[in-house]
């Protein structure tokens, strides 16, 4: 006994201790529930057998009336529509941004760290914010477009079907853009002056040195920045209630909204948990991507 | 253009393309300090014709936010405690050893870090009813935001305990230190501005939590500011001065934090975050 609270204070008992309480407190409440939402993709669930644990089973019903839902393929076609040109905007936007902030200039970093305001801001805040830039009537960036001339008519950018899915894409390009920005950065930092020194000496101009260095000395940066916007991307949800609530009729609807929409609307658990569960399958593909992208510096 | 006025060129494009990026925040506070009808003006104005401060403690009042932000205070307090406490330590063991048990630790928890709150939300409010937990909405949402924050802080905290010298732990040792000794005496001061910051990053990530507790708290008495945000947001929503009104109350704690601590945050998560 006394070996055992000798190890518990100076040995391995220690680390186990101080692994094993954070490990069991996400097995039980992320672990366990993913378990549990795919039991209850197959199952059963309403209002009688919520409180059970055994329900009677569904086998694959579930996954068909989601499929065969009239608005699966509207949401899915929505969902990757957000989910790439999100990513796209974010990450070339984020790029250029960051190429410009390693520019030597007083204040530089400052500056480029002011950026980041907009990843600490709650998402409702700024789904609320931009719901008023983007209004139909009254909205700001509208005024803005027709000074510059771009647009003749307002764009009701939240209640038009063709453009209620573009309003979120903004709002969400907006808030991830500062985070690839300083990601990337810290990327570019890491590349070696005098690689540029040498190719500037060789004649190579900017484009040849972005295009021969800059790119392959950042790939496993840029494979990381693109599967944390994904990530990112996916978990997107607060900017839906606050901007479209998924309408016009689902124009602007993605999965994770879906699935909420089904659980806490509807009030149909098993389709929520069936949507989930699909959702799930893309998210792990991303992270696996994630994963090895950092894997080299994960082993150290 | 000769050569010393390049950068004092370039800080005027930079100063400009950041103006561009935090107009939104500018527009906040803007509108939120116009009358009601100068907000539905055409064309808007860019500085309110007769800024009114008296719309905050209106806003204040009529929203109840004084309820609101305290639960926010109560939810975050609990989430930070929790995610700390557990994740301080994990972080610790995963930054000090290399192994094949280690590298899947750290592979669960990255994954753990992916799951969308959205995907967690169904499973999580029929398990918590079960056990009877939504009894006590706001120990649910803490503990399913906690659950939610760990990964991130692990992650990151982690970055820094990789940066104490391993040399100083072990010089601790071998002066008669036993390992709770050396952790507590000579780590964990070393990596205490790590993980402070990370802390703060936790705190305010969960002040702005809406999903799990529009979803778990119905009491209207308990809901954070976020869900009280929500009870006058939607597509059709009109009283856009005390939305901006009652949006800035609630992020200006926030942004005060991340402009003092700016250079902090920043290199925390840059440290963390790729590596």
């Amino acid at each position: 006994m006394a070996r055992f609270f000798n190890s518990m204070r100076d040995g391995i008992g220690f680390d186990l201790i101080l692994v094993g309480a954070a490990m069991v407190f996400l097995l039980a409440l992320a672990g366990l529930p993913l378990v549990y939402n795919i039991l209850m993709s197959f199952q059963q669930v309403d209002m009688f057998t919520l409180g059970d644990l055994f329900r009677p089973l569904a086998g694959l019903t579930n996954y068909v009336a989601v499929v065969n839902a009239p608005e699966f393929w509207l949401v899915t076609k929505n969902t990757l529509i957000f989910v790439f040109t999100s990513m796209a905007g974010q990450f070339v936007l984020g790029f250029s941004l960051a190429l410009f902030f390693a520019q030597n200039f007083p204040g530089a970093a400052t500056i480029r760290g002011l950026f980041l305001v907009s990843w600490v801001m709650p998402g409702l805040v700024v789904g609320a914010i931009w719901s008023w830039i983007l209004a139909g009537d009254f909205g700001v960036l509208n005024t803005i477009l027709k000074a510059m001339g771009i647009i003749e008519a307002p764009i009701f950018w939240k209640s038009d079907p063709n453009f209620s899915i573009w309003a979120v894409v903004i709002a969400n390009i907006w808030l991830g853009l500062a985070f690839n920005m300083l990601l990337l950065s810290v990327g570019l930092a890491a590349i070696p002056r005098d690689l540029y020194e040498a190719a500037e000496l060789d004649g190579a101009n900017a484009f040849q040195r972005f295009w021969t260095i800059t790119l392959p000395m950042m790939r496993s940066t840029i494979g990381a920045v693109l599967s944390l916007g994904l990530i990112g991307t996916l978990q997107q949800f607060d900017l839906f209630p606050a901007l479209t609530e998924g309408g016009p009729a689902n124009t602007s609807n993605v999965a994770g909204y879906w699935a909420w929409q089904m659980s806490f609307k509807l009030y149909d658990f098993a389709k929520g948990a069936t949507i989930s569960v699909m959702m799930f399958v893309l998210v792990l593909i991303a992270s696996v991507v994630y994963v090895r992208s950092t894997r080299h510096e994960v082993r150290g | 253009m000769t050569r010393p006025y390049v950068p004092w060129f370039l800080l005027a494009i930079a100063l400009t393309l950041a103006a561009v990026y935090l107009f939104p925040l500018y527009w906040m506070y803007v509108t939120s300090l116009k009358s009601g009808s100068e907000i539905f003006a055409n064309p808007p104005t860019f500085w309110p014709v007769e800024p009114d401060l008296s719309i905050y403690p209106s806003v204040w009042f009529r929203r109840t936010m004084q309820t609101f932000m305290w639960n926010s205070v109560l939810i975050a307090s609990g989430v930070t405690a929790i995610t700390v406490l557990l994740g301080t330590g994990c972080a610790y063991v995963l930054a000090r050893y290399r192994s094949g048990w280690i590298d899947f630790g750290l592979f669960m928890i990255l994954m753990l870090q992916v799951l969308p709150a959205s995907v967690m939300i169904t499973p999580l409010f029929v398990g918590f009813n079960q056990l009877g937990l939504l009894n006590y909405p706001r120990t649910a949402v803490v503990l399913a935001a906690a659950a939610k924050a760990m990964p991130f802080f692990v992650v990151l905290v982690r970055a820094t305990f990789m940066s104490v010298p391993r040399e100083l732990e072990e010089a601790a040792l071998v002066d008669g230190n036993s390992r709770i000794g050396a952790f507590f005496n000579i780590v964990l001061p070393l990596a205490r501005n790590g993980i402070l910051v990370c802390a703060i990053l936790t705190f305010m990530s969960s002040f702005g939590e809406y999903i799990y507790s529009k979803s778990i708290i119905q009491n209207g008495a308990m809901q954070p500011a976020s869900v009280g945000l929500s009870g006058f947001l939607g597509p059709n929503s009109s009283d856009w001065n005390s939305i901006m009104a009652y949006s800035a109350i609630y992020v200006t704690p926030i942004l005060a934090v991340f402009v003092l601590l700016q250079r902090r945050i920043v290199s925390g998560l840059t440290s963390g975050a790729l590596k």
